[in-house]
């Protein structure tokens, strides 16, 4: 297989994937370079792709001043907060549909199956008029409830423990434990793999999202650092200087590539989850 | 102790467990999307005004269908066969594929009805023009529909060929495919503003990087954003950039679903290569292909970062899309009931894309 046929391929799409990396690379370089250059000219070294001169100015002065640390950490707590919600209402109900009988099942599942083809934008508007009444904007909740609603979690857990063999359940059962025990103690154990999945995904998004922040975050002491970053780079070149702005999109996007390199197989398997079902 | 909540436990009944475990996504999923929905709907029956209505909750009246009429309809409209001629060759072709595609036995129903619907849409719909005289009430509403189908048109075959022959490419065990998989899928986890901030900063005439490359070969910069001719592309470029990532994973994952006896089959006469892609990785993909241009065709149709950020949706208007459109006439010009009008139109649009979707996994199952 390892023929010379093989290492011409792998040579040829070692160009497009460079070309690909480049804007990434581009950003990272700029990210060390001092503003004033900047200013002059972004392609000192290498058209910028090198940063020569180098400094890590803009790192510190991303710590010392500004809102990028407390983005950092607002976008932090919602993505957590927002991950473990999901988890548990979607493991729950997930548990009950797959495995227990009651009545309405059927159109409870019908009802949550025709909620995934609900789009954000078909909801944001009410969703706004109605946090807006309850008071609850500019607050961690209004960013990590509506995605609770969304029935993706439910969906995912579903498939996933319907998957596990019924000996396991019936054995409990027949040893006398309940319904909330088998799921605590057996099923949740169980299910880590597809917890993982289904957390990725979930971190992923609040992370990332940017609508309903943009909508429910007005005061920039709430920005998550997805909708902080929108805030700064329409004036980049003028207030804060670009070496600084580029700084701010390498912090802000350190999590989610960690994340990814760290575990590479649940991100791919989360991403190909959340976009085939929603 | 763990005998006592045993015990307890097994007093449940399913039903009651089933209760116990259901209520609290029931109640999320009442509170922040059921009732949104609906409420959503019904606000899209009142002349709704944001501030209006936030100081005074009597502010609002009930005006019926009158804000789809004022965005959907206009004075003396009309219809004719040539109104549009790309739009509806494109539809008549898609219904005459549809057709020859189902009697030939290469479409299953569902795809030759779906594909069939589509294609007298695109005949229906943009033979709608004002008459003599007449005008659209909203005149920005239906431009903006058209750039969003036109950045789906231009998007959505972007990344499904890339994707796609990078799938092909990079199918395989080895260690060099895997890293040269992880560098293509990068971009994917990136934010939106995150990619419109590099891509700003890449297309700008001054500072870009692209500028720079053209003046080092000896051109003149583009002004890519704020040139009507390229500030569609710009987006779509970043755009294809970002989200290329998905549909190559979706297509791995369809192509390790042959049978490598297939491939083999074929080696021993000699066809290997792109001779393999063409006549047994292709074929076998076909519903992959579908299902991926499906998923595409719903997440790109709500693009909006790239238009808000990147090009404000100008120059004049071009790069204007729908999503955009809503978010302005709700947040900016305080009109919700509108807004709410046109965010059902982009419901009904990505409901029926969903169904599609929906049939298309069903049958893959």
């Amino acid at each position: 297989m390892l023929n010379r046929s093989y290492y011409w391929l792998i040579t040829a799409l070692s160009i497009p994937a460079f070309l690909w990396l480049i804007p990434t690379i581009w950003m990272v370089s700029l990210s060390f370079q001092p503003n004033d250059v900047l200013a002059r000219t972004t392609s000192t070294t290498a058209f910028g792709l090198i940063p020569i001169p180098f400094t890590a100015d803009n790192y510190v002065a991303l710590f010392g001043f500004g809102q990028t640390p407390l983005w950092f950490l607002n976008s932090a707590i919602v993505a957590l907060g927002m991950t473990l919600g999901v988890l548990a209402v979607s493991t729950t109900a997930g548990y009950a549909l797959a495995r227990l009988e009651f009545p309405l099942k059927r159109s409870i599942m019908v009802l949550c199956l025709v909620g995934l083809m609900v789009p954000e934008q078909a909801v944001f508007i009410p969703l706004y008029t109605m946090f807006a009444d309850l008071g609850w904007h500019n607050s961690y909740h209004a960013l990590i409830l509506p995605r609770m609603a969304v029935p993706i979690g439910v969906f995912l857990m579903m498939q996933f423990f319907r998957a596990i063999p019924k000996d396991i359940e019936e054995a409990a059962r027949i040893d006398g434990v309940g319904w909330l025990q088998i799921f605590w103690y057996i099923m949740l154990p169980l299910a880590r793999p597809a917890m993982m999945t289904l957390a990725i995904l979930t971190f992923l998004y609040a992370w990332n999202d940017y609508l309903w922040p943009l909508v429910s975050a007005r005061e920039p002491d709430r920005f998550t650092i997805t909708l902080g970053l929108a805030s700064i780079q329409s004036n980049f070149a003028q207030s804060e200087g670009l070496g600084r702005v580029m700084a701010s999109g390498v912090i802000a996007s350190l999590p989610v590539v960690i994340l990814f390199l760290m575990f590479q197989r649940y991100v791919v398997r989360a991403m190909t989850a959340g976009g085939t079902k929603g | 102790m763990a005998m006592n909540q045993q015990r307890k436990g097994r007093g449940l009944s399913q039903t009651q467990a089933a209760a116990i475990l259901l209520v609290p996504f029931l109640a999320v999923y009442g509170a922040f999307l059921v009732y949104p929905f609906f409420h959503g709907v019904w606000i899209s029956l009142h002349d709704w005004n944001l501030l209006a209505v936030a100081f005074n909750p009597d502010a609002r009246e009930f005006v019926g269908a009158e804000n789809y009429i004022r965005t959907l309809w206009g004075r003396n409209i009309e219809w004719g066969p040539l109104a549009s001629p790309v739009m509806q060759t494109v539809g008549v072709l898609g219904i005459g594929l549809a057709f020859f595609g189902f009697r030939a036995g290469r479409l299953s129903k569902a795809t030759a009805l779906a594909l069939g619907i589509a294609g007298s849409l695109f005949v229906l719909l943009p033979g709608f023009h004002p008459g003599e005289d007449g005008r659209w009430y909203d005149r920005r509403f239906w431009p903006t529909v058209g750039n969003t189908i036109t950045f789906v048109a231009l998007a959505v075959p972007g990344v499904t060929i890339t994707a796609l022959i990078l799938a092909a490419a990079l199918d395989g065990e080895t260690r060099a495919k895997a890293v040269l998989r992880t560098l293509f899928f990068l971009s994917q986890v990136l934010s939106v503003t995150v990619v419109t901030l590099i891509w700003q900063i890449m297309f700008s005439p001054r500072q870009g990087l692209i500028a720079n490359l053209t003046e080092a070969l000896g051109g003149s910069p583009i002004v890519w954003l704020t040139d009507q001719q390229f500030a569609m592309a710009a987006i779509v470029i970043a755009t294809i950039w970002w989200s290329l990532g998905i549909a190559m994973i979706l297509f791995l994952a369809g192509i390790q679903d042959i049978s490598k006896d297939i491939y083999e089959a074929a080696a021993i006469d000699d066809a290997t290569g792109v001779k393999a892609f063409w006549y047994i990785t292709l074929p076998n993909l076909k519903r992959t292909i579908t299902l991926v241009v499906v998923l595409q065709i719903i997440l790109h149709f709500q693009v909006f970062g790239q238009s808000h950020l990147m090009t404000q949706g100008g120059p004049n208007d071009s790069t204007q899309v729908l999503v955009r459109y809503i978010y302005q006439t709700a947040f900016r010009d305080s009109e919700l009931g509108k807004a709410s009008a046109m965010a059902v139109f982009l419901f009904v649009i990505m409901g029926a894309f969903s169904l599609v979707q929906f049939i298309v996994g069903r049958e893959e199952e």
